[in-house]
């Protein structure tokens, strides 16, 4: 098994592997059944959410719980420029920035108590949010909701629409992925760890909290402006119970269950609050919520790294197992996981030292 | 000038509510530094166990105090057996628990008692008397009152009681609590009980205005951590009459500023809150934390 592993870690094996993914999933929609397209291209589009969540969540330590807010606001400006005949490239960068511009209105307030505070800021964004939908009927069709049709296959694809609307959920959210990528392992990213870590340290090295908490917060209501225009794509109708309050909470609860500051983990959440809530209902409506909570709190206790930690968690209790030194992966370089260097209260990372 | 008197009491009534579930936040914090966003929904539950009491044929008063006991009991069986792994941790992930919390107790109620809105009778009669000119609703002024007494009850507690010495000794710092000699695991699960206990009266409070449903209590959050913000976090009296202003505020905005109405007024805190932090960033009647490395 330790053989297999340490292939994995080799840069051919996992460039190989990536170009594999790749036409699974350029090839997957024209095989797949509309059904599972529809699917799998809603857990894109939450994916993407999920991701703007992790960047201020995961790699900042700032607690949201206003992300849908977001999604619920670019879903918006993306219907209305799509009713309105406007281009749709400009639509797509306004339901960008208007959300970025909202997010860091917010945060420049927010930021100046701390952590805490900002988390009970957001909790008021969905819950202002539904009413402010309503009332702005003109722009968002009140309770009716607002439908925009732009997201059909064009004629000379030949593609079905399902199909159509998997591949732009495929490459702009893959361009979502590829981006945070880049930002969470830049210098980005390691002052986002440090401010993490310790707000002191961070103040005394020259980087200020505060700074990079509003940075992050607007990049991540920027990636919810993204998966709101995805998500009009997708869906071709949003209202006001898109952000429902109850849906912020089920988008945190799929990023930690996905793995917080994780970009994988980030994609497995998506997966996690589409899924789950089907099986959930058909297992037995009235208990979803029940069990729901309760897998969230059973994931914090027992893998408080999210599921993407679940091979790790593994891998050491297996060593564990059949006794130390027998193992292959001792002298290979430590498994290189998304995560931020230095994340306290990751137990994955005190695993990581424990490797090499 | 009668319907501003009117907006003003009710507007008091509202804010007790708010400052009730507020206070109950604030103990938690300041007594194991995290922000409990269960508590809301952990109020909902012991409105319906109160509910449960009443269908088993108990006088409405006694349901009330025999919701208020088990509530006490289950705040302190939460802290014991599910925060207490979190305490200490990662502040992010002790939050999580809670929002995870609150998920599963709204869930159970909604399992066990359905998600339809159920009637639950007041403390106080449906009768209205005049108050200069204004008319104002007895459970409007009865609420406040009791919320009044509870606060004040809470203070000789924790000014004038053992007990209330041992649970500051805690907040303040449980490490040379416990060097003291004090049973700091206990106290944490008296802390826990006690805002249970508090989230309970708030329950029992706002089920006959609202009907009682699940989500009842979520908006009611929302304003409690507004004024708590407002207030700031170390500050219980400065929380409870942030509470009151925004109370007061809502109704007024709601009634005089059209562009507000009734449906928009949750926005009312949070323009305030806006207002005050450019200001003042550690609320009204906070203290400045300094940190050192």
């Amino acid at each position: 098994m330790s053989t297999s592993l340490s292939l994995l870690r080799s840069p051919w094996v996992r460039g190989g592997l990536l170009v594999l993914v790749a036409a699974l999933l350029l090839v997957a929609p024209l095989v797949l059944p509309v059904f599972w397209n529809q699917s799998l291209t809603r857990v894109g589009v939450f994916a993407v959410a999920v991701l703007g969540l992790n960047l201020i969540m995961g790699y900042t330590g700032v607690v949201s719980l206003g992300q849908i807010f977001f999604l619920g606001v670019g879903a918006y400006v993306a219907a209305y420029g799509v009713t309105n005949d406007w281009n749709i490239v400009l639509v797509f960068v306004l339901s960008v920035l208007i959300p970025g511009a909202l997010g860091l209105l917010i945060a420049l307030a927010a930021a100046r108590l701390g952590g805490l505070a900002i988390a009970m800021v957001t909790i008021a964004l969905p819950i202002v949010g539904v009413p402010l939908a309503k009332r702005l009927s003109e722009f968002t069709g009140g309770s009716q909701g607002i439908s925009a049709r732009f997201s059909g296959a064009p004629e000379w694809t030949g593609l079905d629409n399902d199909q159509w609307q998997f591949y732009i959920v495929l490459v702009i959210g893959g361009a979502a992925f590829v981006l945070a990528r880049n930002l969470v392992r830049g210098k980005f990213g390691r002052a986002l760890a440090i401010v993490r870590d310790n707000e002191a340290v961070a103040s005394s090295m020259g980087i200020s909290p505060y700074r990079y908490k509003v940075m992050a917060f607007t990049i991540a209501s920027m990636f919810g402006g993204v998966s709101g225009f995805l998500y009009l794509a997708a869906v071709q109708y949003t209202s006001p119970e898109t952000m429902a309050f109850h849906h912020s909470i089920e988008l945190l609860a799929a990023m930690v269950i996905g793995g917080a500051g994780s970009i994988i983990g980030s994609l497995i959440g998506g997966a996690y609050y589409v899924f789950v809530p089907q099986i959930t209902n058909a297992i037995a409506a009235d208990l979803t919520a029940v069990i729901q909570g309760a897998i969230l709190l059973i994931v914090l206790f027992v893998l408080p790294g999210g599921l993407v930690s679940l091979p790790r968690t593994i891998r050491r209790l297996l060593r564990r197992n059949s006794g130390s030194g027998s193992s292959g992966a001792d002298h290979t370089p430590p498994p290189r996981e998304p995560a931020p260097a230095g994340t306290s209260g990751q137990p994955g990372n005190t695993e990581r030292h424990g490797n090499t | 000038m009668g319907t501003f008197v009117q907006l003003v009491i009710d507007g008091l009534s509202a804010g007790s509510i708010y400052a009730a579930l507020a206070l109950a936040i604030v103990l938690v914090n300041q007594a194991t530094g995290l922000i409990n966003f269960a508590q809301g929904g952990m109020a909902v539950l012991s409105a319906y166990i109160a509910y449960a009491f009443l269908g088993w044929g108990l006088p409405l008063i006694l349901a009330i105090v025999a919701a208020v006991v088990v509530s006490f009991a289950m705040g302190a069986v939460i802290e014991r057996f599910l925060i207490r792994r979190f305490e200490g941790g990662d502040p992010d992930t002790a939050i999580v628990v809670t929002v995870g919390l609150l998920t599963l107790i709204t869930g159970i109620a909604g399992w066990i008692w359905t998600y339809n809105n159920l009637q639950f009778p007041s403390l106080f009669p449906v009768a209205s008397i005049d108050v200069l000119g204004a008319v104002v609703s007895v459970r409007s002024l009865g609420t406040t009152v009791v919320i009044i007494a509870i606060m004040v009850l809470l203070q000789l507690v924790f000014l004038r009681t053992k007990l209330g010495l041992a649970l500051r000794a805690v907040a303040d710092n449980p490490q040379s609590a416990s060097f003291s000699g004090l049973p700091v695991g206990w106290l944490l699960m008296v802390g826990w009980g006690m805002a249970a206990a508090l989230g309970a009266v708030a329950g029992a409070l706002v089920a006959p205005q609202l009907t009682l449903t699940p989500g009842m209590m979520d908006t009611a959050l929302v304003y409690a951590l507004a004024a708590i913000i407002l207030g700031g976090m170390s500050s219980p009296l400065g929380v409870v009459i942030a509470a009151w202003l925004i109370g007061v505020l809502e109704n007024l905005a709601a009634v005089y500023v059209p562009a507000i109405g009734h449906d928009l007024k949750i926005a009312v805190p949070f323009i305030l809150i806006f207002v005050v932090l450019i200001v003042r960033p550690q609320g009204l009647f906070g203290r400045k934390v300094v940190v050192r490395v």
